[in-house]
């Protein structure tokens, strides 16, 4: 029975990408990532109310960093794309939106990532998923910063 | 012959018991007001809030208890 539960939480698992992973091809493209930088992916949506707390904090990590090695991609996961999209005017005007969105109504993307909550942190460096933070935390800016150091050296 | 219609029937059958997991991308459908037990209905909310009222105001209701004049 222990083996049975273990087997089918292992298989929800295995769909879906873990540290280690090399993304594929298709997703690459889709996210428009190259192998020379390393890039935040942040999943978030105009109902999360814990992402839209975030966001403002990695907008500051994303006013510090140098765009040239570091990119911060934002997942909108809205299905209604003009609730999304007005979501995201109403951050930009507050300047707590500066990096770039990819819209992902279908779901697309985030069924491939498949994270266990929201709002959901993936660092990619070399086409590779090196780590995962789940849910919001204190001060992400600062451990966000501290991560990208980490990695740079 | 029967058998194997039978098990494969039972099959599909018990797949229709399954639970599909709400994922977290998903969560916006259950964040709507519409899913409230209210449906939404701000009438029957304020009338849900004030039943809550009276029944924990020992407690001070929604809010803080407070002490003194007696007047909440």
């Amino acid at each position: 029975m222990k083996f049975f539960i273990l087997t089918l939480f292992l298989s929800s698992l295995l769909f879906s990408y873990q540290k280690g992973d090399t993304l594929p091809q298709d997703m690459q493209n889709k996210l428009n990532i190259q192998d020379n930088k390393i890039y935040i992916i942040d999943f978030f949506a105009s109902w999360c109310g814990s992402c839209k707390k975030e966001i403002p904090y990695i907008s500051k990590v994303h006013q510090k960093i140098d765009s040239t090695k570091v990119e911060i991609i934002g997942i909108d996961v809205d299905k209604d794309i003009q609730k999304g999209k007005s979501f995201q005017e109403e951050l930009k005007t507050n300047n707590a939106l500066t990096f770039r969105v990819i819209n992902d109504p279908q779901n697309n993307i985030i069924k491939e990532f498949k994270p266990i909550g929201m709002p959901a942190l993936f660092y990619v460096q070399n086409n590779k998923i090196i780590d995962v933070i789940y849910g919001a935390i204190d001060n992400v800016d600062e451990v966000i910063l501290k991560d990208i150091k980490r990695l740079q050296q | 012959m029967i058998k194997v219609t039978l098990l494969l029937s039972f099959l599909v059958l018990i797949t229709g018991c399954s639970i599909k997991d709400v994922q977290p991308w998903e969560k916006g459908t259950l964040a709507k007001d519409i899913m409230k037990n209210n449906g939404g209905n701000s009438l029957f909310s304020k009338f849900e809030n004030h039943i809550y009222f009276s029944k924990e105001a020992t407690k001070g209701g929604g809010g803080v208890a407070g002490g003194g004049c007696g007047c909440n």
